[in-house]
């Protein structure tokens, strides 16, 4: 088992979400030891990770495949995987970044998965689907007026339909960047390629939502 | 003066990611444009939207059950993998027991095979000679005491008939078919009743 020795000060920091309900970015400290824990079998310290992180791990999951059930599901089992790949984990990411590492490759196993049985069923919408789940949350958390509150759940449900009609690459970029906050470098990590990827997809991703978005953000 | 600045330092200022000396340096070179400065706006406001309207963290559905659920499979998992020399072991005795049974027919297969072939048949028996089969008298019960039975039976009239004593004598007059299951004309005649009753089936 691997102890983290790396200085977490060290590790890249990227923007902090507006959220508040997730502690796990304010102190990384608490991660590391919790993972030192979870390593020598300290499956205590692991559900105390899982319950820091599993609303992030499953609002990434479900904006990528706008499915809850499936959604709760690939959540599942990204914390059961990253159980078993616990031992190989070194620090050098934070536990977050690491943990949206294995969700993009459980997301993209299951999109690979659909795909193949969806093969002669002209089910080509895995990703660009339009229509929303029904069991969608509209409302955002937070103790504002009813009517903001009904405005912002409507404006989600316009950003996630227009979220469908991007590639799953460039949906990606934005829900891990504008979102999730990741930084630029652990969006790269995550999915997988350069910076320089990163902020094309970034670039192109936004200007074309911002386009399918138009009377939404030009009113703000 | 060079006025474009690289395109992934740019980037990473509009996204306020540069920091320390970097941002200082760039911001000395290129911070003062309005272009650059509005560009940046732009892409906070754009930020700004998204988070507001899509939160990063979002409980799954029964949240507890969710830990728990992970929580049991992990243990399941440990579980499996700490008796998986067992399993294994397990697992080596349940395939000599899948094919246990199949060398057993086969071997006796081969035994009977090879001793059709050895020996030199059977010994010849003489049915002729063999005892008969023993008849067995059969049981006659009467329920009362003073009536004794008796029974006789004949092969070639493959008829058995058994005499009671000391019964009272049957009258003349007994209708046998009040205690008899005699078989009605209805149930002898399958197309009997077929026909709606009072029309002659003859048309007379």
């Amino acid at each position: 088992m691997n102890k983290s020795s790396e200085d977490p000060s060290n590790i890249a920091q990227g923007p902090v979400g507006p959220v508040g309900a997730d502690t796990s970015l304010e102190d990384p400290n608490d991660d590391f030891r919790l993972v030192a824990r979870a390593q020598q079998g300290d499956l205590g310290a692991y559900d105390l990770l899982v319950t820091r992180h599993r609303g992030r791990i499953f609002a990434m999951i479900r904006n990528m495949i706008h499915q809850e059930a499936d959604a709760w599901d690939l959540s599942q089992e990204v914390f059961i995987k990253a159980w078993n790949a616990l031992p190989r984990f070194e620090a050098k990411a934070r536990f977050s970044t690491w943990l949206y590492r294995i969700a993009h490759n459980v997301v993209y196993d299951w999109t690979r998965k659909r795909k193949l049985d969806s093969v002669g069923e002209l089910n080509d919408e895995i990703f660009e689907r339009e229509r929303i789940d029904s069991s969608s949350f509209t409302t955002p958390s937070g103790g504002d007026s009813p009517d903001h509150t009904m405005a912002q759940g409507e404006l989600r449900v316009k950003i996630e339909i227009a979220l469908g009609k991007l590639s799953p690459e460039h949906r990606e970029a934005v829900i891990l960047k504008d979102v999730q906050g990741l930084s630029y470098k652990d969006i790269a990590d995550v999915m997988e390629c350069s910076i320089g990827t990163v902020m094309s997809r970034l670039y192109y991703a936004r200007q074309k939502l911002q386009t399918l978005l138009k009377d939404e953000y030009e009113s703000r | 003066m060079n006025t474009n600045p690289d395109e992934t330092k740019l980037a990473l200022w509009l996204d306020d990611e540069l920091t320390g000396e970097e941002l200082a340096t760039f911001e000395a070179s290129f911070g003062n444009q309005p272009e650059h400065l509005a560009a940046r706006e732009e892409v906070r406001r754009w930020r700004k939207m998204m988070r507001e309207a899509m939160p990063a963290s979002e409980e799954p559905p029964h949240a507890e059950f969710f830990s728990a659920r992970i929580a049991r499979s992990i243990r399941e998992e440990v579980q499996a993998v700490e008796s998986e020399p067992a399993a294994a072991q397990k697992k080596r005795l349940s395939w000599q027991g899948w094919w246990m049974p199949l060398a057993a027919c086969a071997g006796m297969a081969f035994a009977f095979f090879a001793g059709q072939r050895v020996q030199p048949g059977p010994p010849e028996i003489d049915v002729a000679g063999a005892p008969k089969a023993i008849p067995v008298e059969p049981i006659v019960y009467t329920p009362d005491g003073d009536v004794a039975a008796e029974w006789f039976a004949s092969s070639e009239a493959s008829a058995t008939v058994i005499v009671l004593s000391g019964v009272d004598a049957i009258p003349d007059a007994m209708d046998f078919s009040e205690t008899a299951a005699v078989p009605t004309e209805r149930e002898i005649d399958s197309t009997a009743g077929n026909e709606p009753e009072g029309i002659d089936p003859a048309g007379l």
